[in-house]
């Protein structure tokens, strides 16, 4: 076994499941053309409630998807994550064969911010209205935060190192960087994301209580970070998942090493208080840069957190200033979640999704909705740029004050 | 009033309570197979003891919620004790 210090964590697999693609090429395409989803809800039980706009994830079937003794006992945001985990193996190469004889070589991380809310208000309902008696035994585990994890493991087999990250949103990066560790460590290969399903009539109830919900009634100014229109966020549902492997695995296995995951740190300032998650972000970029062994000049893309709110925004650009220097006003800066909405914990994991294929691709993509920036950032608006990328920053803020950084690095093409 | 429960009933309800698809006949004929080999958990079996319950009004033997077998089950059920309280 390599050393974990030599042993390098690389993501091989991407599985996306979106407001805007319910499959990676999906969305890639509408995210590269800038293409902006978020519209008026309409998932039953919700319309009549003040949250006018989210991203809701239309395009999706789970009967199709998942067996029906996994969808019985589990929520809508459990479905998303093993649709997504699928598509991830699938991109991966990694079936069974690989993994039969050495179950344990492989884990599952995933992130979650809420849990199963549909699934508890439903049972919740039938307690108050029909007695205990009517309350279904799945209600033990379905909306609990660790049902995805649980049930990846269980369908995949995966018998290695499997938690939940419950760090708030930014706990979509810090469940990386758990891969990351969990691949240093020993593991061969980690089922890692996380995807959420707030447009629920409980769950959209307890977002009320948010200050910086946007409760803009119109898709185009709903969301709108980094400008003076800016009006707070719009939730999502959706995610990603992905499958992080060692590297020399990887390769000798016939995968293909798409990105490093190099560098990450975390911090936590308070729940909203938006000034102080300056300081916070910019000792996790400038912590996460040093993990990297990466300089801030190096940075060729920042995914930003991009809340909607005039002091969050403030905050983050000041936080890049502070931990990149001059170069905070160079490097092309996007948020393809204004297109989307922000789907908690899956938010930054979607960014990860983008940014391997930014790189990929050469191409940033833009932050659909956003015109006039009113902070001093090259904010990349209205088209897709072109740019030669190696290395992307993903920064992500949770509304109760986590702060996370996250830095990929493209892998070398391998010798073909 | 007696209200057996029989295989055809017992499959409804792996069938509701867990997302299982089983063929009663292969249960008639298979006497020895366990609802693990069915794909039925602990909290599937729990989900039918519940549903039982409703239906019938009344406890089942704290035994059901254990039992390994599909005739192991249909017997605890079908016990006199069930089948008139349910009445």
């Amino acid at each position: 076994m390599n050393s974990p210090y030599t042993r390098c964590p690389v993501v091989t697999g991407i599985g996306v499941i979106a407001p805007n693609g319910s499959n990676t090429e999906a969305f890639w395409k509408a995210t590269k053309e800038g293409i902006s989803v978020v519209d008026m809800v309409t998932r039953e039980g919700c319309e009549h409630l003040p949250l006018k706009v989210a991203g809701e994830v239309r395009d999706f079937d789970p009967t199709e998807l998942i067996e029906e003794r996994f969808l019985v006992q589990t929520d809508r945001f459990t479905h998303f994550a093993m649709a997504a985990a699928n598509l991830a193996l699938d991109d991966a190469l990694l079936g069974r064969a690989d993994y039969n004889r050495s179950p344990f070589a492989v884990g599952v991380v995933t992130a979650a911010g809420s849990g199963g809310g549909e699934f508890g208000q439903r049972e919740l309902q039938h307690l108050w209205g029909q007695g205990s008696r009517h309350v279904g035994p799945y209600q033990s585990i379905a909306w609990f935060y660790a049902a995805s994890t649980g049930q990846i493991s269980i369908r995949g087999g995966f018998k290695g190192p499997c938690s939940v990250v419950a760090s708030d949103e930014a706990g979509g990066l810090d469940a990386l960087a758990h891969a990351g560790r969990t691949i240093r460590r020993g593991t061969d290969a980690v089922v890692v994301g996380a995807a959420e399903a707030p447009l629920a009539p409980y769950s959209v109830v307890c977002q009320l209580g948010y200050e910086d919900l946007s409760r803009c009634e119109e898709p185009g100014r709903a969301y709108r970070p980094f400008t003076d229109a800016a009006c707070g966020f719009v939730p999502a549902e959706g995610g990603a998942m992905l499958v992080v492997e060692e590297r020399d695995a990887a390769v000798d296995r016939g995968s293909r090493p798409r990105a490093v995951v190099a560098g990450h740190a975390a911090t936590f300032t308070g729940a909203a208080l938006w000034e102080a998650s300056r300081e916070g972000l910019a000792r996790a970029i400038g912590s996460a840069l040093a993990d990297a062994g990466c300089a801030p000049e190096e940075v060729d893309v920042v995914f930003a957190d991009a809340l909607g709110v005039l002091a969050a925004d403030r905050a983050e650009a000041l936080a890049l200033a502070d931990a990149l220097g001059p170069h905070a006003t160079r490097v092309p800066v996007t948020a393809p979640k204004t297109g989307i909405g922000r789907a908690y914990c899956g938010a930054p994991v979607l960014d990860i999704a983008a940014a391997v294929l930014s790189m990929e691709g050469s191409v940033v993509p833009p932050t659909p909705n956003v015109v006039d920036v009113n902070v001093d950032l090259d904010v990349v608006t209205g088209k897709s740029r072109s740019a030669d990328l190696q290395t992307a920053l993903v920064l992500s803020r949770g509304l109760m004050g986590s702060n996370s950084a996250l830095v990929l690095r493209r892998c070398e093409k391998s010798p073909s | 009033m007696t209200a057996r429960l029989n295989l055809d009933e017992l499959a409804a309800l792996m069938k509701s309570a867990a997302g299982l698809t089983v063929d009663p006949e292969d249960m008639a004929n298979r006497p020895e197979a366990t609802f693990a080999e069915y794909g039925l958990d602990s909290l599937g079996l729990l989900g039918i003891v519940g549903e039982l319950e409703n239906r019938y009004g009344c406890s089942l033997p704290p035994d059901a919620e254990r039992a390994k077998t599909p005739r192991d089950f249909l017997d605890l059920v079908n016990t006199d004790t069930v089948t008139t309280t349910g009445a």
